[in-house]
């Protein structure tokens, strides 16, 4: 997801081709080309430019109405566009592309070119988190060009989000809450933070910790940890724009 | 008009058609999807497409230019050779002006939101989500990735949704 602004210009993109499985798209104000993954025009009048990426998290449904109905603000999805209807939008379409073959293959790492990974870039570094990895230890904590982060899942088991693991300045270390297991309600903001129900982390500095990253008791309550942006894509695509990329294996 | 100076131009019309076509063929050759793209491919098919355009025009013109020369002198065989050749030209230069890319995955031109507490979505469902100030926005995988692109203004901000 990106803003879509470069050199001052709003531009309106769409679908023009597709490069090594992941697709090409243009603007129509000056018919540059750009690269979906990287959001880098690679020709045109643009060419060399980048756009900002823009924040956005992977949820499921029911975990960001949960989160929804307690924020303020106006809380909007998208609906189905008239005239497509489930045969167009449909659920099997991982499965369906799996059946094809892979224009790229980065075959040592222990991972398939069809693996989904958590990319996460910064400093100048690149890892590459196996999915099922992360679903299966909850947190991930980790360290990326010497920064602490850590990946965790929701209570829903799908939805994941990385946070930078340090407040006021500190390295913080995230452990779950195990004594509320078994008993997810898929609520995971902390207003209700009284109630034992609630998918928690929590720090040794007894903080308590909610899904989006803010503390709901503790000295840190009020107050939220960094989010860390990263892409969910196939091993072979993440490592096609990150050469450099490391695999986290724990 | 003599019979080699036909001979000359009925080759010039042949080339002048198969140019035309290899403008739509090379791009769509190279950009093909579940293949690899080189970046010197890649490069070629994009810069090859950005003079299809003018050159399938001129092309055609220079077909039915030639055509129009050549017809009377030409047996019934060889008209048809000069239809076939002037179709497939004309087809080059519709061709060249297609996103077929947008056939196949129809872009969103006006898109519709319902509130959160009226949307017809499993819980299940994986959304994209984003939030800029007090404005949010979910956007189904299920839709994402078949449409694929969604240009969005969220609180004033003019986004892309891609997936």
């Amino acid at each position: 997801m990106w803003k879509r602004t470069a050199r001052g210009r709003e531009l309106h993109f769409y679908l023009a081709g597709i490069n090594n499985q992941n697709f090409l798209m243009r603007d129509r104000e000056t018919g540059s080309w750009w690269q979906q993954v990287t959001g880098r025009a690679i020709a045109g009048a643009l060419a060399g430019s980048a756009l900002e990426l823009m924040p956005n998290d992977e949820l499921t449904f029911g975990l960001w109405k949960s989160e929804a109905s307690q924020g303020q603000g106006r809380f909007l999805v998208l609906t189905p566009v008239p005239g497509h209807d489930d045969k167009d939008y449909d659920k099997k379409w991982e499965e369906e592309v799996a059946k094809y073959p892979v224009p790229l293959t980065f075959p040592g790492r222990g991972l398939k070119d069809r693996d989904v990974i958590l990319g996460v870039a910064m400093g100048g570094q690149a890892r590459a988190f196996p999915l099922e990895k992360v679903r299966g230890t909850n947190p991930v904590e980790d360290k990326i060009a010497g920064v602490p982060v850590v990946l965790v899942t929701g209570a829903d088991g799908e939805s994941v989000r990385v946070f930078r693991s340090q407040w006021n300045g500190q390295d913080i270390e995230l452990y779950r809450d195990t004594q509320n297991d078994g008993q997810r309600d898929g609520q995971s903001d902390g207003r209700s933070s009284g109630q034992s129900t609630e998918w928690r982390l929590v720090d040794s500095m007894g903080n308590t910790w909610n899904f989006a990253g803010c503390a709901t008791s503790g000295p840190a309550v009020g107050q939220c940890l960094e989010k860390i942006n990263f892409l969910k894509d196939y091993w072979f695509d993440w490592k096609n724009y990150n050469p450099q990329t490391t695999v986290y294996s724990h | 008009m003599n019979k080699s100076e036909n001979r000359w131009l009925w080759l010039l019309l042949g080339l002048l058609a198969v140019f035309s076509l290899s403008l739509f063929l090379i791009p769509a050759f190279v950009i093909r999807p579940f293949r690899h793209q080189s970046e010197r491919a890649l490069g070629l098919a994009i810069a090859v497409k950005g003079i299809a355009p003018a050159l399938t025009v001129a092309a055609l013109v220079g077909v039915v230019a030639l055509g129009a020369r050549l017809w009377r002198t030409s047996s019934r065989w060889l008209r048809t050779g000069m239809v076939t050749a002037l179709v497939l030209s004309a087809a080059a230069a519709v061709m060249v002006r297609q996103n077929y890319f947008e056939w196949m995955f129809n872009p969103i031109t006006a898109a519709g939101f319902v509130s959160a507490g009226d949307a017809h979505l499993d819980d299940k469902e994986m959304v994209m989500a984003v939030r800029i100030g007090q404005e949010a926005r979910a956007y189904p995988i299920v839709q994402m990735a078949y449409h694929h692109i969604l240009n969005d203004t969220v609180a004033d901000v003019p986004i892309v949704v891609t997936y």
